[in-house]
């Protein structure tokens, strides 16, 4: 697959912190790719992901050096319409987006803008809204929703630009544990689809481990592991002390791997099925059911 | 051994006519740490404001160490006998110094001077906000500190009892330690009962003793905390999952001892018992 985001040693201060927010970041995504990006607050997470979508760094003054790469065009020198159409962006607390008195017009906004036609702005709010399960809402205000119903119209919005590349900022942060499932479920329709990159920061890493192709680890500004989530997680220790829990599932397998119980060469689960199959038939002699 | 806080057959309907609590019995003891969980919209929220005063009971009584919280004019003695601490420390803080933030409750109950300094100076210390930040604005502090200084404004008029709303919301795990530790604390050294509303099923594990499952305005479990995660079936009324190593756990077995295993060390400790 290709590359689309490209990051050349970047290096952003905000106007008035002293320390910097990115150091040095080279980074590759590839198209289609899922990405999670975990991290304690404060080390960068919402950083990288405002220099791929832009804000970084047009709606911030600060210091900024090396570049980034957009679809082989540097972001600094991309519009706002341009980058619209590329890259959506969902933060944690949905209010900050709404503007609209209604669910529908919400969605419309940022099509009317772009100046699709009427035909096309139906078509796309109909698969935004169906696929963020909110089809019943269209007709009420946003802010007259639950909490999840407001983090899923958000999605919605970034879904009916359909822009190719859909980024996540803790999305399920804010949310009760139905409503954290179903955004979890809405980005894996998205991920079967294959037609987005999806980029998702997340402390929720229990239900972002199984979706993610790779994980980006941030402390300090920078990219401290890039890895295929398997790897990720072969090394819970470490994850720990940089303020990371794996899903308990992997971090029992690991165990289990290191006791000889299992095999050196098996494959660690990243969800609660997989490590069903894996250790019931260790277990099977031994426990009555 | 009395409780401190005796709910009885409580109901609470909202004005508009949405009933959020039915039939609600409960009584809470000294130095208890408990969990509230349960789907948004079922009740522990509202169970928290009839526990503190601020909602009155549609019918039956909430009593908190003596007090009848339905009686008028009761609320300058239940804020000295339970305190609540709000989700987003922001909705709480509005005074212009933490100092005066501190002292804002026990200057409102109308302590003298004297007392209000040598309250504000105590709860500090125990909460971990150093006088050097007393000048300072709270907004201008990071969350974690913001937080401590909204615990610190309630530990100054020094309640048995503390609610404290989804400490950890937000919060990455480092922060989420530092003050569940914070809240252990209060309860192991200075003797409070502690109370937390939360969806975080790892922390429930491994920091409440006893845990209350809510589920459509009613009390669907109320036991120690092992026992609660032995019923996934239950639970699952309420949309709430065990820790995930639980749920492995009763994949291998539903008897006990796999039932209800909390941690992952213990789940270790049982399958080299069984194993080897």
């Amino acid at each position: 697959m290709e590359t689309i985001i490209e990051f050349q040693n970047l290096e952003w201060k905000y106007e008035n912190t002293k320390e910097f927010a990115l150091k040095g970041i080279d980074l590759k995504i590839k198209e289609h790719s899922f990405v999670g990006v975990v991290g304690a607050n404060e080390q960068g997470k919402t950083s990288l992901l405002s220099a791929i979508c832009g804000l970084i760094p047009h709606s911030f003054n600060g210091i900024y050096r090396g570049q980034v790469l957009l679809f082989g065009k540097p972001v600094r020198e991309m519009d706002s319409l341009e980058l619209a159409t590329k890259v959506g962006l969902v933060f944690s607390d949905p209010e900050s987006q709404f503007t609209a008195m209604t669910v529908e017009e919400e969605l419309a906004f940022g099509l009317e803008n772009i100046g699709y036609s009427l035909s096309e702005i139906k078509e796309r709010l109909e698969w935004a809204a169906q696929i963020t399960m909110i089809e019943d809402l269209l007709d009420k205000s946003p802010y007259d929703i639950s909490g999840g119903q407001k983090q899923r119209v958000a999605i919605a919005c970034v879904l009916a630009m359909n822009p190719p590349v859909i980024m996540m900022d803790e999305p399920t942060s804010m949310i009760d544990p139905l409503g954290k499932r179903l955004i979890f479920d809405i980005l894996r329709k998205l991920k079967e689809e294959k037609k987005h990159t999806l980029i998702v920061a997340e402390h929720n890493i229990e239900q972002l481990a199984p979706l993610a192709d790779e994980m980006i680890l941030m402390a300090d500004g920078r990219i401290v592991r890039h890895e295929p989530t398997l790897d990720f997680f072969t090394n819970p220790l470490y994850l720990r002390e940089q303020g990371i829990l794996p899903p308990e599932c992997t971090e029992y397998a690991q165990w289990l791997k290191d006791e000889g119980y299992l095999a050196p060469d098996v494959r660690l689960p990243l969800e609660l099925e997989q490590a069903a199959e894996l250790i019931l038939p260790i277990f099977q002699k031994k426990v009555v059911k | 051994m009395n409780p401190l806080i005796t709910v009885e057959n409580l109901d609470f309907t909202y004005p508009d006519g949405t009933p959020a609590l039915m039939g609600i019995n409960l009584e809470i003891g000294e130095q208890e740490f408990i969990a509230f969980i349960g789907q948004n919209g079922s009740g522990k929220t509202t169970l928290s404001k009839c526990i503190n005063g601020l909602f009155k009971p549609t019918a039956g009584k909430v009593i908190v160490e003596g007090l009848d919280t339905s009686r008028r004019g009761i609320i300058k003695q239940l804020v000295t006998k339970v305190g609540y601490v709000f989700q987003n420390p922001d909705h709480q803080l509005f005074n212009r110094s933490v100092k005066s933030e501190i002292a804002y409750g026990p200057r409102n109950i109308n302590l003298p001077d004297d007392e209000v300094e040598e309250r504000v100076r105590e709860a500090a210390r125990v909460a971990g906000v150093s006088e050097d930040l007393f000048d300072t604005h709270p907004y201008f502090l990071p969350k974690g500190l913001r937080q401590r200084v909204a615990i610190a404004s309630i530990l100054a008029l020094k309640p048995r009892t503390i609610i404290v709303d989804e400490p950890t919301t937000g919060q990455d795990m480092q922060q989420s330690l530092e003050v569940m530790n914070f809240l252990r604390t209060l309860w192991k050294d200075e003797g409070h009962t502690i109370i937390i509303i939360t969806h975080e099923m790892r922390i429930v594990a491994d920091y409440a003793e006893r845990t209350v499952v809510l589920g459509q305005g009613q009390i669907l479990l109320d036991a120690p905390t092992r026992q609660v995660f032995a019923q996934p079936q239950i639970l699952q009324q309420t949309y709430v999952e065990p820790p995930q190593i639980t749920r492995l756990a009763q994949k291998v077995s539903m008897e006990e001892p796999f039932r209800s295993v909390l941690t992952v060390e213990e789940m270790k400790k049982l399958s080299k018992e069984v194993l080897s």
